[in-house]
């Protein structure tokens, strides 16, 4: 597995044989609350890099997800249509939001590791 | 002494529900463009007739919902936020903020709670210290088990738009065939209902302001330029 990389927008993705896996970080749950609902796309929707893919509701605020890379959709986690709180609960785990495919493997290198995500939580919480 | 941010006022007085999304969508593109430093904007606006919107979710029969509620003399639209079914309707105060989150440093969470105390700092600048804003599911701000103001923001790229709907003096009978926000058994309530007297939009408008600069440690400058 690649290790997880982040974009400034609290996505996060991790690639295992070719398929990236997409979910959102702590920080970004917590900043959410509670999410009461994911609006996740089709299997087989075709996403560019920071296309908007969906949204997470969490009691009357609907906030946009945008995908990390270039990619098809394979897969979306039905766990969450009667657990959306997973998302918040394990968002790095049980809590990923949809799958995809890894059209453009280079856009990986504009993502940012984990240290790099920790300290652009830092500049912004400041 | 810290600076306080400029927010952009747009008063745009009674106009039609879409029309008060077209401007918050032509602000929300605005803001995007903005360079450093505009922290966004405020609109105003007062619906121009009854409109029913239902939030991201969706509901279990959305075009018989639809039928059912135009069939009544309402718009009838979905909207791209967070929040269930609501009204909207002439004597009631829409304000949308389009706000950089990231540049005011505030949460999503921390957002719909400054929304709330906004909606709170109007009620008592107005007589209602009772008025409270209750944790989720019931995010608004209520008198006793009656909902004065609906809350409902979309997020995207950081920047906030739809926002909350405060009953000055709505027409509450149109809550009536609506289960309002999905919440089962809890009333509505306007001002006019809780002061016991005509209470319009135009009334409250300075002090809700007054309400929202203080909550957003920001200065509200009127925009007085047409975007349309």
């Amino acid at each position: 597995i690649l290790a997880r990389k982040f974009t400034d927008k609290h996505e996060w993705i991790s690639v295992e044989n070719g398929i990236g896996t997409v979910g959102i970080s702590n920080f970004a749950q917590e900043a959410l609350g509670d999410v009461v609902y994911c609006s996740l796309p089709e299997i087989g929707t075709k996403l560019n890099k920071q296309d908007e893919f969906g949204a997470l509701e969490s009691v009357k605020a609907a906030s946009e997800l945008y995908s990390p890379l270039t990619g098809e959709v394979t897969e979306i986690n039905t766990a969450l249509a009667d657990n959306p709180g997973l998302v918040n609960k394990s968002c790095y785990e049980d809590g990923w939001l949809i799958k995809m495919t890894v059209d453009n493997p280079s856009e990986l290198n504009e993502l940012m590791n984990e240290d790099a995500y920790e300290k652009y939580i830092k500049s912004i919480e400041d | 002494m810290r600076a306080r941010r400029a927010v952009r006022l747009l008063r745009l007085g009674r106009l039609p529900y879409a029309e008060s999304l077209a401007a918050q969508e032509r602000c929300a593109g605005r803001q995007r463009a903005a360079g450093p430093g505009a922290a966004g904007w405020l609109l105003l606006s007062e619906p121009a007739g009854p409109v029913y919107t239902r939030g991201l979710r969706g509901g279990p029969d959305p075009a018989g919902e639809a039928r059912r509620l135009r069939a009544l003399g309402a718009e009838y639209w979905r909207a791209a936020r967070g929040g269930l079914l609501t009204f909207h309707g002439p004597g009631q105060l829409l304000a949308y903020p389009v706000l950089d989150l990231r540049r005011l440093g505030l949460s999503l969470r921390a957002y719909v709670g400054a929304l709330e105390a906004a909606a709170l700092g109007l009620c008592r600048r107005l007589g209602l210290p009772a008025a409270r804003a209750l944790p989720p599911p019931y995010t608004g701000v209520w008198l006793g088990g009656r909902k004065l103001c609906a809350l409902g923001v979309h997020c995207g790229r950081h920047i906030t738009s739809h926002g909350l709907a405060l009953n000055c003096c709505t027409d509450l009978t149109w809550f009536d065939h609506i289960v309002p926000c999905g919440l089962e058994g809890k009333g509505v309530t306007s001002l006019s209902e809780e002061l016991q007297r005509h209470v319009t939009v135009d009334e409250i408008t300075e002090p809700f302001l007054d309400a929202f600069e203080e909550v957003f440690h920001c200065t509200l400058i009127s925009h007085e330029e047409s975007i349309g």
